[in-house]
């Protein structure tokens, strides 16, 4: 294994960071998106987030209304 | 249509966050947005140096890019699963436009009760070599320190 980051380059390191979160926010949007348009219910993908069913709700339930995604009530 | 620091931030800028997913403005959505005020004098400027908003997107994307590559992760841009945005959602300012903006006041010359214009905004943004915009400029091969100099300079010339 090489080392993950270079040790003298800590600016190309903390933009790794940014990039990640970046990433990692643009999957969870799309990745919601899908598994509500597949019929998931908000408990379902709250638990493989690990995060509480009203914590995912209020990060996209309205995103996702907007999009036309039929949600279930549960 | 008026071209203060209001109108940029609140229409078009804001307009990139939620394009972009982004729950927060950041600099390099103020920077889409002043090149997209094509009558500008700034606008003018990027687009001078090849800076249209087409090649503003392609830079962050290749800056996205190559940083993900630093932690060992290879995506393509064009290939990442899309979410539909929220046309509704009203990001807030971030905390890169908050030090552009100050950085923007702080310019010479100084700011008279006048508002800030789109080139003392450019002149803020071009003022910091850290952070995404300045990675992407020079992923684009855009040389940041000598474009913020002809910006200062027209600003000191007049241009707002």
């Amino acid at each position: 294994m090489t080392e993950l980051v270079d040790p003298e380059d800590p600016a190309a390191g903390l933009a790794a960071v940014v990039a990640l979160r970046r990433l990692a926010d643009r999957l969870e949007d799309s990745q919601v998106e899908r598994a509500m348009r597949s019929g998931w219910s908000w408990a379902e993908v709250a638990e493989v987030l690990g995060v509480t069913r009203q914590a995912v709700h209020k990060k996209h339930a309205r995103r996702l209304l907007a999009a036309g995604v039929a949600l279930r009530r549960r | 249509m008026s071209t203060d620091v209001r109108s940029i931030l609140v229409r078009s800028a804001r307009a990139e966050a939620r394009r972009d997913g982004s729950r927060t403005i950041e600099a390099e959505h103020v920077l889409l947005a002043l090149a997209g005020l094509h009558d500008s004098a700034a606008a003018q400027l990027l687009a001078e140096v090849g800076l249209t908003e087409d090649a503003i997107r392609t830079a962050l994307n290749r800056e996205w890019e190559q940083s993900l590559a630093v932690a060992g992760i290879a995506v393509r841009m064009g290939l990442l699963p899309e979410a539909t945005p929220e046309q509704g959602r009203d990001p807030h300012i971030g905390e890169s436009t908050k030090l552009l903006l100050h950085r923007a006041m702080d310019a010479a010359p100084k700011l008279g009760g006048g508002r800030i214009g789109p080139m003392r905004m450019l002149v803020g943004l071009l003022a910091t070599e850290r952070g995404r915009v300045a990675r992407a400029l020079e992923a684009a091969g855009v040389d940041r320190a000598a474009l913020r100099t002809r910006a200062a300079e027209a600003l000191a010339a007049g241009a707002r």
